[in-house]
């Protein structure tokens, strides 16, 4: 039987993830019965529509059956299409506390990990004048005011002073009063404010010696949903990739961290296998949000790259990186600043979230990492800005198809992660990181017995070293290491041989003994040097003479 | 970059609107007046109304976070009354030592909306104001409102402002600069009584200078005259869009407000300003975003088959773009728009 040119037709769906920068598209089509990624592009997100169609009709053209090409156009436009984008707006929260550095502190760390910018926060210790502060408050726009202040079994003055002074500066405002202090003091605070303006909260300091941020966190996530984009919680790209990779590490068995680096914003998600989740939503935590041209950074920044480029130079990239985030980096030099900054964001993150340990599969997404020039560039990014200790495979999601995944219902995201687990994340390689070296001393050893191979190794890694030794993409390996005394690659364990299995990927396996956290050389030109023979480690594999049969 | 458009003026607490919706306003006009809190006072509470410290609640007849006016009863007990002495913000009440912490309001400081306009709409926490003017937004700014008659200072937009450009005859202006300005230009000219300056770039170091020189002013005592600064292209030294600038040329001697912190620029009474569209087509005059061309201008000779990789490696759509220097370069699609005359449009 024939079937012509008029009959032909495929079924074809968008993955769309609208970013504040960028726009990312997925077509998702049949072929040959299954649902497979048959191609992807993404645009600036001022571009029109019809150019990103454009775009991906001229990319399935190649692979589209030939009776479909002068269609392709109209069958993409005409797709279903599921989508996710960047919150339209932050939302802003002045925050109000006894102390900056204990109750001020933790209900920080419980706002901005929950995707809410703080855009005043006074304390009673902050040495501003009452008046100042009390000017400093008055003179915000926000969506909420936050009240932290008191040990869960104290009453203090000093608390409700703060909480006064909010009074005073809101006035007859309708922004809700979130109260997280101590619960003997919710009916004092009440008082100050119109009758249900005030929401009792979890405590994120409920004593001297102990933190306990994440059941706040919790509510100002759905907090921050319900005021500033009502009604469309999982479209909302932070939600949908989190919600993505929770379907992951519960329908594959895998402790999962994965991390989008975007323009605005920056998620930070840690899944274990059952789908319990840490999550961290830094809505100004992107490479063109204000924090990353903030004072210090630029320095920072410049002194992790290997090129000889000046701070001034460094700072004047950051802010055009800040004021136009979709312009592409156009040599080497501007990339390195990127990458650096990207390193940067990383390292703030982990600092908030606690470091990355024990973790099967760390995923990357965001142009900025999934979208380098280099598969090799994208895993140095992500194993020197979070530094996962142990053995970790890594990949990268480089359609940006994770966000829309997770806006689908609940039941739908396991049954189109499945559907495309072939092609949704591409593999990277696996690493190993450890921690405890000793500088001039070996730090660990490696064998890598793979399958109908040659065995490699031992490879004698030392303290600072890095090294890719080649995995291919679906070879899978055993690992044997060995561990030199005060060495460690995280867990209970302090076994100092450690067996791991491994899965190749576009990288391959990178060795790492550089510590945790990264130590540099004060002297610029040995810290360049270093730096230069990291990145050269990174984009070449160990040469054939240094394979042994073991 | 549009034509009329409306204008918002934020009215923080303790801000009272002195216009009315359907009003017209000048740029020098007093919108609202609004009293800042000074340093806090406590009002004994306890001893003239013989309480204990712990006990004022009972007598109080505000609470923290009240507004009271002068001569307001504090608190009562019986024939005796504690009341304010001044209008101002309860912030506290003490049951140590049974008294009330009180930020008394100060001076009526007038809020001048630094725009021309008709009042649209006033409510708790905004005016708003439709402003028959054409809008230049930018990518970067500092500083105050500031509003005063357009000058021009350079050449060409690539040209840097130099210190020794700005004499008297600037007083009270806004100048458009070039390229950019350094700490010192900027500082000569808010000392001579410059009211802003338009960029087409500045160096960040330049502008964080300048802002700390400001700071370090201020809390001397040693600032009095407003002053705005807008960065319309970048960071770097970084030329003003030809057609921009071109524009800007053709508005000389017109009255504008600028808003530093807001990146806008009004100028009255203009035509509409150049526009800016994504995804220039071949024939596009561009203005670029990206070094090394940032600012520059030219026109899209071709678009490049296919993805092509920028020296970085990133592989993107390129267009083959026309300097107006003469020099040919292959530029990525991001970084290039096209900058569109009003009579183009």
């Amino acid at each position: 039987m024939t079937t012509d040119a008029t009959d032909a037709t495929t079924e074809l769906s968008i993955l769309l993830d609208i970013g504040s920068a960028w726009t990312k598209a997925t077509v998702v089509g049949r072929s040959t019965g299954r649902w497979r990624i048959a191609a992807h592009a993404a645009q600036p997100s001022s571009w029109p529509d019809v150019a990103l169609v454009d775009t991906l009709a001229a990319r399935l053209a190649d692979s589209a059956d030939p009776r479909l090409s002068d269609r392709l156009r109209a069958l993409i436009a005409g797709a279903p299409r599921i989508t996710c984008h960047t919150p339209t707006r932050a939302g802003r929260m002045a925050l109000a506390s006894v102390s900056a550095d204990l109750s001020g502190l933790a209900a920080r760390r419980a706002a901005e990990s929950a995707g809410w910018v703080v855009v005043e926060s006074a304390s009673l210790d902050d040495g501003r004048p009452a008046a100042e502060r009390l000017a400093a408050l008055q003179s915000v726009e926000v969506d909420a005011w936050l009240l932290a202040g008191g040990f869960d079994d104290e009453s203090g003055e000093a608390a409700l002073e703060m909480a006064g002074l909010v009074a005073a500066a809101r006035g007859a405002g309708q922004t809700p009063v979130l109260w997280a202090g101590s619960a003997l003091m919710v009916d004092q605070v009440s008082a100050l404010f119109e009758p249900r303006a005030v929401r009792v909260l979890p405590n994120p300091r409920p004593s001297a010696e102990r933190e306990n941020v994440l059941p706040l966190r919790r509510y100002l996530e759905v907090l921050l949903v319900r005021l500033v984009e009502p009604g469309g919680a999982r479209q909302l790209a932070p939600v949908g990739f989190s919600r993505a990779v929770v379907a992951l590490a519960r329908t594959n068995g895998l402790r999962i961290s994965a991390v989008d680096l975007g323009a605005q914003y920056a998620t930070l998600i840690t899944v274990d296998p059952r789908g319990s989740a840490d999550s961290l939503v830094l809505a100004s935590g992107g490479l063109a949000s204000p924090s990353i041209t903030s004072s210090g950074n630029p320095a920072r920044i410049a002194h992790s790259i290997p090129t000889a480029v000046d701070e001034l130079a460094v700072a004047d990239a950051l802010q055009n990186l800040r004021a136009r985030p979709d312009v592409l980096p156009h040599n080497d030099e501007e990339l390195a600043i990127v990458h650096g900054a990207a390193r940067a964001l990383l390292e703030k993150m982990i600092d908030g979230q606690g470091r990355l340990e024990g973790i099967d599969l760390l995923i990357g997404g965001g142009r900025t990492i999934a979208a380098a020039p280099t598969p090799a560039q994208a895993m140095a990014i992500m194993i020197d800005g979070l530094r996962p200790l142990g053995v970790t495979q890594l990949a990268i999601d480089p359609a940006g198809a994770l966000g829309p995944l997770g806006a689908l219902g609940d039941d739908e995201i396991v049954e189109g992660t499945e559907m495309l687990r072939d092609d949704l994340l591409v593999p990277l390689g696996a690493a190993v990181v450890c921690r405890g070296t000793r500088p001039g001393h070996p730090a660990f050893r490696v064998t890598v017995h793979r399958a109908g191979w040659p065995s490699i190794g031992p490879i004698e890694m030392r303290a600072g070293g890095l090294q890719v030794v080649p995995l291919a993409r679906g070879q899978s390996a055993e690992l044997e290491i060995e561990l030199e005394s005060g060495v460690t690659l995280g867990g209970r364990a302090r076994a100092r041989r450690v067996h791991a299995s491994v899965l190749g990927g576009v990288v391959g396996l990178v060795l790492d003994a550089r510590d945790i956290p990264l130590v540099l050389p004060r002297r610029i030109d040995d810290r360049r040097a270093v730096l230069a023979a990291w990145q050269d480690a990174m984009l070449r594999e160990i040469p054939p003479s240094a394979e042994a049969a073991s | 970059m549009t034509g009329g458009s409306v204008h918002r003026i934020r009215l923080e607490r303790g801000t009272t609107a002195s216009v009315q919706v359907g009003a017209e306003v000048r740029p020098d006009e007093v919108v609202a007046v609004r009293r800042r809190p000074l340093p806090p006072i406590r009002i004994p509470i306890a001893d003239p109304l013989r309480r204990r410290a712990d006990g004022i609640d009972d007598v109080l007849t505000v609470q923290a976070g009240s507004q009271v006016e002068a001569g307001e009863r504090l608190a009562a007990a019986g024939s005796h009354e504690v009341t304010a002495p001044v209008g101002g913000l309860v912030l506290a009440i003490s049951h140590l030592d049974g008294t009330i912490l009180l930020a008394p309001f100060g001076p009526e400081e007038p809020v001048v909306g630094h725009v021309r306009g008709k009042i649209r709409g006033i409510d708790h926490d905004a005016i708003t104001i439709d402003v028959p003017a054409a809008r230049l937004r930018g990518v970067g700014g500092t500083g105050d409102a500031v509003h005063g008659q357009l000058a021009l200072s350079v050449q060409n937009p690539d040209e840097e402002l130099r210190a020794a450009a700005i004499d008297v005859a600037a007083t009270g202006k806004i100048l458009v600069g070039g390229s950019r300005a350094s700490a010192e230009t900027l500082t000569r000219a808010r000392a001579m009584g410059v009211a802003g300056i338009v960029l087409g770039g500045i160096l960040d170091k330049e502008l964080r200078d300048f802002e700390a020189i400001q700071r370090r002013r201020r809390e001397a005592g040693g600032l009095t005259a407003s002053f705005g600064l807008l960065v319309l292209e970048g960071f770097g030294k970084v030329g003003i869009d030809p057609q921009v600038f071109g524009w800007l040329r053709s508005q000389i001697g017109r009255m504008a407000s600028l808003f530093g912190s807001e990146r806008l620029l009004y100028v009255y009474d203009a035509g509409a300003a150049p526009s800016r569209r994504p995804l220039p087509r071949v024939g596009d005059r561009v203005v670029s975003h990206g070094r090394p061309y940032q600012g520059r201008g030219g026109v899209v000779v071709s678009l490049l088959e296919e993805l092509h990789a920028t020296a970085s490696g990133i592989p993107t759509r390129m267009a083959v773009v026309r300097f107006e220097d003469g020099r040919l370069a292959a530029m990525p699609l991001a970084n290039i728009e096209a900058t569109v005359r009003p009579e183009d449009r």
